[in-house]
């Protein structure tokens, strides 16, 4: 594989108002790379997503997807690069049933046009069926398999962060955007999600930014770490190194954090 | 079972101007106008959430089209219908790109606003539009393939079956679309438009065809009724109509294929049991679009659906 990174921001900035909610932000994610994006609350983790993912234009800086800029591109066309992502506050549309959930999320990457879908030639349906069966298997990967006709409104909390998981996958993205996917899980959860992150990488050879409130769950993915505090990059590097550095310390114990980076 | 009940439903309605006088039928053939238009509606504001008070506004430009196009052309019914509905079609594209901007009642605001600007052209520029007093349309008269003349179309039954016959091919077409990804997008706009850029969905062109679509149905029927009332005013494409469509949308329920056609179905058929109260209709469509807005969120068809499901 090249060196290129999968995701390259480059100085990144974006105010509201007048608070610069991030602030000269850079970083890169790698190829098959889990990088982790930590800090308080209010630090402007979400900020980063969503100039990332392009829900929000930024104020300055340059975003590098794959070797290419796109810095000036919507965010559809992101998600058509290959960039696809969770929300914080979990996000699905909730007139629709699991399966369908899922299904949005590959029109991306169907072939057939609109007008074959119309008049139902046979190629269109052909596909249609095989995108449902592949959501079949993801569903039955994430053991949603019996809720595919549900309407995800029927969901427990868990169980829509995990569709929200699986709605990323079926478009096979490079680069998956998590933003605090452990929020709202109960432990065994949690341990759930760990481990399904780590197969998402493995078998899917995915890069993943994974912003996360929960030290543990770094810990146990990233290979490398950034921290924001107050819209600054203040550390990167390896898990064990930076929950160490006096800095990111000090800015934990300033939020109430250092149970939480202890635990 | 479906298919057949369906055919069974054609079949029925298709049956009906034997049965009944002429007046009926007249009363028949609107609400299949009002079908067509209310169906149209619902792509766009139903299915794509964006709401609309212009279906009006469409359904004359389709029938001014013809108008025109057969006043200054001398083109005849199956030349004009193609061109009516395109050019209604390009008028809810033209709709639709300041539509991409707004929501809610800013974009009700600016709907209502092309539905004023649209009626106050066709009633004040006499020179192209005739004005007050309107445009005459030739009858759609006979339909011949290769020379011979198949039947013709000029009697009041006639015109019902033609529409009919139109009338299935359309909401055929519009369920193949909803069935198609078109009709999931849609959805996914209407719940969360945010979510379905982020899974890459283009919803400027999703909204954009919502709006054509929904345009070039009342096109459709705008050039229909033309041929058939013999004539256009502008009086038959009022905001009032917009409203009954809306009405009928709302009160059948919106964002199901079935809802609209009910509620065009029964909006256009309740004047005529009022008697001597019929000129209060539009106060009635009022009573219950409120009524069901208050109490049946998702309209008759979605509390039939409700019972439905509590009893089985
Ligand atoms: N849409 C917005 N409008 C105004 N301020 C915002 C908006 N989104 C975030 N902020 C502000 O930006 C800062 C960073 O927020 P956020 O990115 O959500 O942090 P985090 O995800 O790390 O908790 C906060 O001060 C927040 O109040
Ligand atoms: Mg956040």
């Amino acid at each position: 594989m090249t060196s290129v990174p999968v995701l390259e921001a480059k100085n990144l900035t974006r105010r509201f108002g007048g608070v610069v909610a991030v602030n000269d932000v850079s970083l890169r994610v790698g190829r098959s790379e889990i990088v982790g994006l930590i800090g308080p609350n209010g630090s402007g983790k979400s900020t980063m997503v969503n100039l990332i993912t392009g829900e929000l234009p930024a104020d300055g800086g340059r975003l590098i997807f794959d070797g290419a800029d796109i810095s000036s591109q919507p965010s559809y066309r992101r998600a058509r690069l290959g960039m696809a992502r969770s929300f914080q506050m979990l996000r699905l549309f909730l007139s629709l049933s699991v399966e369908e959930n899922l299904l949005l999320a590959h029109h991306i990457r169907m072939k057939s046009s609109m007008f074959d879908t119309i008049i139902a030639r046979r190629s269109a349906v052909e596909e249609e069926n095989s995108v449902r069966k592949r959501a079949r298997e993801l569903l039955a990967w994430f053991d949603l398999e019996e809720f595919a006709d549900n309407p995800v409104s029927a969901l427990s909390i868990g169980q829509q962060r995990m569709v929200e998981l699986a709605r990323g996958l079926i478009s096979e993205p490079k680069l998956f955007v998590l933003d605090e996917p452990a929020a709202g899980l109960s432990p065994p959860n949690v341990d759930r999600l760990i481990t399904l992150i780590h197969r998402m990488r493995d078998e899917f050879g995915m890069s993943i930014l994974l912003v996360e409130h929960d030290m543990r769950v770094v810990r146990d993915l990233c290979d490398h770490v950034v921290v924001l505090d107050s819209g600054v990059m203040i550390a990167k590097g390896i898990p064990e190194m930076v929950v160490k550095d006096p800095v990111v310390v000090e800015a934990y114990i300033g939020s109430g954090w250092k149970r939480r980076a202890k635990a | 079972m479906k298919k057949l009940a369906i055919l069974l439903v054609v079949a029925l309605v298709a049956a009906a101007p034997f049965v009944v006088g002429g007046y009926e039928t007249n009363v028949l053939m609107n609400a299949l106008l009002y079908v067509i238009l209310a169906t149209g509606l619902n792509l766009v504001a139903g299915y794509c959430g964006q709401f609309s008070f212009a279906q009006g506004a469409f359904y004359g430009i389709g029938a001014y089209t013809t108008a025109i196009l057969s006043r200054d052309l001398g083109t005849g019914f199956w030349f004009n219908f193609p061109v009516g509905i395109a050019v209604a079609g390009l008028f809810g594209l033209l709709l639709g790109i300041p539509a991409l901007r707004l929501k809610g009642h800013f974009l009700a605001i600016v709907t209502i606003a092309f539905q004023t600007i649209v009626y106050l052209t066709l009633s004040q520029w006499t020179s192209f539009t005739g004005g007050q007093t309107g445009l005459p349309v030739p009858s759609i008269g006979p339909v011949s393939l290769f020379g011979t003349t198949l039947f013709e179309i000029t009697s009041l039954r006639s015109y019902f079956w033609f529409t009919l016959v139109i009338a299935v091919i359309l909401l055929f077409a519009v369920w193949r679309l909803l069935q198609s990804r078109i009709g999931r997008e849609w959805i996914a706009i209407r719940d969360d438009e945010t979510l379905a850029s982020a899974v890459g969905l283009d919803t400027t062109r999703g909204k954009l065809t919502a709006f054509v679509g929904s345009a070039a149905l009342a096109g459709a029927a705008g050039v229909i009724t033309a041929h058939a009332m013999r004539g256009v005013t502008p009086d038959d494409f009022t905001i009032w109509i917009s409203a009954t469509v809306v009405a009928m949308m709302i009160v059948g329920g919106k964002g199901t294929f079935i809802g609209p056609i009910i509620g065009a179905v029964l909006l256009t058929s309740m004047p005529e049991f009022l008697g001597g109260f019929a000129e209060y209709k539009m106060f009635l469509f009022g009573v219950l679009l409120v009524i069901t807005v208050t109490l049946l969120p998702e309209g008759l068809i979605g509390r039939v659906r409700r019972l439905r499901e509590r009893f089985s």
